[in-house]
């Protein structure tokens, strides 16, 4: 039940965390600066597909890249691309559709099991 | 620390030359990043429990799949290993089959140890062939899988295209009770082929067969049946081979059972058992020899023997035209089906 409930939840996550991240990439983050601030929101996120995912965005040109040498260890600080820019916005517009209907299902449902 | 450099490289051993320098780089300072100040073994533990296993966060940065064959050609994939392994396995079969009892010469018996030895052969080239089969289908699949995946977002059909409403136009409306599969006809052209060749080789398959002394395997001894009166009907047994295969073929075009091949069907089964009647009649088919032989094993009377002889025809006709009468039925059956 608990494993069923993992995969879930996991498959219900996967599609919003690209929202999450595009979202706090406004200004620039490194990897481990941008896990702070997901988990400062109450996002969990697992670091073995979020590191990736950074690298998967940028080659599809959402994000852009630079090193910063000059602090004690080297970073790479990523951030959001004028494309990103635009699709992040469809794909919020996209996301408060999608909620504002399923929770308007949900509630229908609710009250059906009411009745 | 020893366990973040091995880790490191844990990952980046898997990945592609270019990606790996930039892909360490980066981790290794994350890893750092995700430690404190002064950190111990523990917290290096907890924090590569976090990136979890090396293999899986290496998948994930090559974006290749971690499996060989995914569900977009998984469906065609075994729709055409299916295939190939039907013709593949009928026409290997058929062959070994045809060449093996062409050389049987007329000087040449078969002997027991020759029955296994060409049963196990057939077998294995049988194995050996499929085996074959599965893998280049395979690979070229895995190879697909690999190239043509990204570009792809959909599962593909055997039309190399995604699905369409319209390729239902293309395949037959036929109720799968009443279909004929292609697997089933292509075991009728083996059988049939079997048959044949048991036929006008009799005299080398069919009879005695008793234990050397040596113990070396079984001798052939003698034959069932005269094999001048058996092969004389060959006109008549050729006519039957034919009218099979041509049967065979239109229900291989069909594919589903008709008015029309339930009838034809009959037809050829009537004449089957016309002609397995009329060849199992005649009185001088059975070798002397073995009638003798057979009644020493009866150990009954020779007066008994006429009796024992004409039960065992007579189930053997019955039960041939019982298995007919079923096959016509069934025919007629799925016919009417809807």
């Amino acid at each position: 039940m608990s494993d069923l409930l993992n995969s879930l939840t996991t498959e219900l996550r996967r599609g919003t965390l690209i929202l999450a991240v595009l979202s706090m990439l406004k200004t620039p983050q490194y990897g481990y600066s941008l896990v702070q601030l997901l988990e400062k929101s109450g996002i969990e996120i697992d670091q073995s597909t979020l590191y990736p995912l950074l690298r998967r965005l940028e080659k599809q040109e959402l994000l852009s890249s630079s090193w910063d040498t000059t602090e004690s260890r080297p970073r790479k600080y990523y951030l959001i691309s004028d494309l990103g820019i635009e699709v992040f916005e469809l794909l919020q517009a996209e996301w408060e559709k999608m909620t504002s209907e399923l929770r308007i299902v949900l509630k229908g449902a609710e009250t059906d099991g009411n009745d | 620390m020893e366990m973040i450099e091995i880790y490191v490289r844990e990952v980046t051993r898997r990945l592609p030359e270019k990606m790996r320098n930039d892909i360490a780089l980066e981790l290794r300072s994350t890893i750092e990043d995700m430690l404190p100040d002064d950190y111990t073994e523990d917290n290096v533990t907890q924090a590569l429990e976090k990136l979890g296993n090396p293999a899986t966060l290496a998948a994930q940065y090559r974006e290749l799949p971690m499996h060989l064959i995914g569900p977009k050609f998984y469906d065609i994939y075994i729709s055409i290993l299916k295939l190939t392994l039907t013709i593949v396995s009928i026409v290997v079969l058929s062959l070994f089959i045809i060449e093996k009892f062409a050389s049987l010469s007329n000087v040449d018996t078969l002997s027991m140890l020759n029955v296994t030895g060409f049963i196990v052969e057939a077998i294995r080239i049988v194995i050996e062939a499929a085996i074959q089969n599965a893998f280049w289908v395979t690979i070229v699949f895995i190879i697909l899988d690999r190239t043509i995946s990204p570009n792809v977002h959909v599962p593909l059909t055997l039309s190399g295209t995604p699905w369409k409403p319209d390729d239902l136009k293309k395949i037959p409306n036929i109720p799968l009770k009443k279909a004929i599969k292609i697997s089933e006809a292509g075991a009728g052209f083996f059988w049939t082929i079997i048959w044949a060749v048991v036929y006008f080789k009799a005299t080398h398959l069919i009879g005695v067969y008793e234990s050397r002394e040596d113990q070396s395997g079984l001798e052939f001894v003698m034959t069932v049946f005269q094999h001048d009166v058996l092969l004389s009907y060959w006109p008549l047994v050729s006519l039957l081979i034919l009218l099979e295969l041509l049967l065979l073929t239109y229900k291989a075009k069909l594919r589903q059972w008709t008015f029309k091949l339930a009838m034809s069907n009959t037809i050829v089964h009537l004449i089957s058992v016309i002609a397995f009647v009329i060849i199992i009649s005649n009185p001088n088919l059975i070798n002397p020899e073995f009638v003798t032989y057979f009644s020493n094993i009866l150990e009954d009377s020779q007066e008994n023997l006429p009796s024992a002889i004409s039960w065992i025809y007579g189930i053997i006709v019955l039960s041939v035209i019982v298995t007919s009468v079923l096959d016509c039925y069934s025919g007629f059956r799925k016919a009417k089906m809807k």
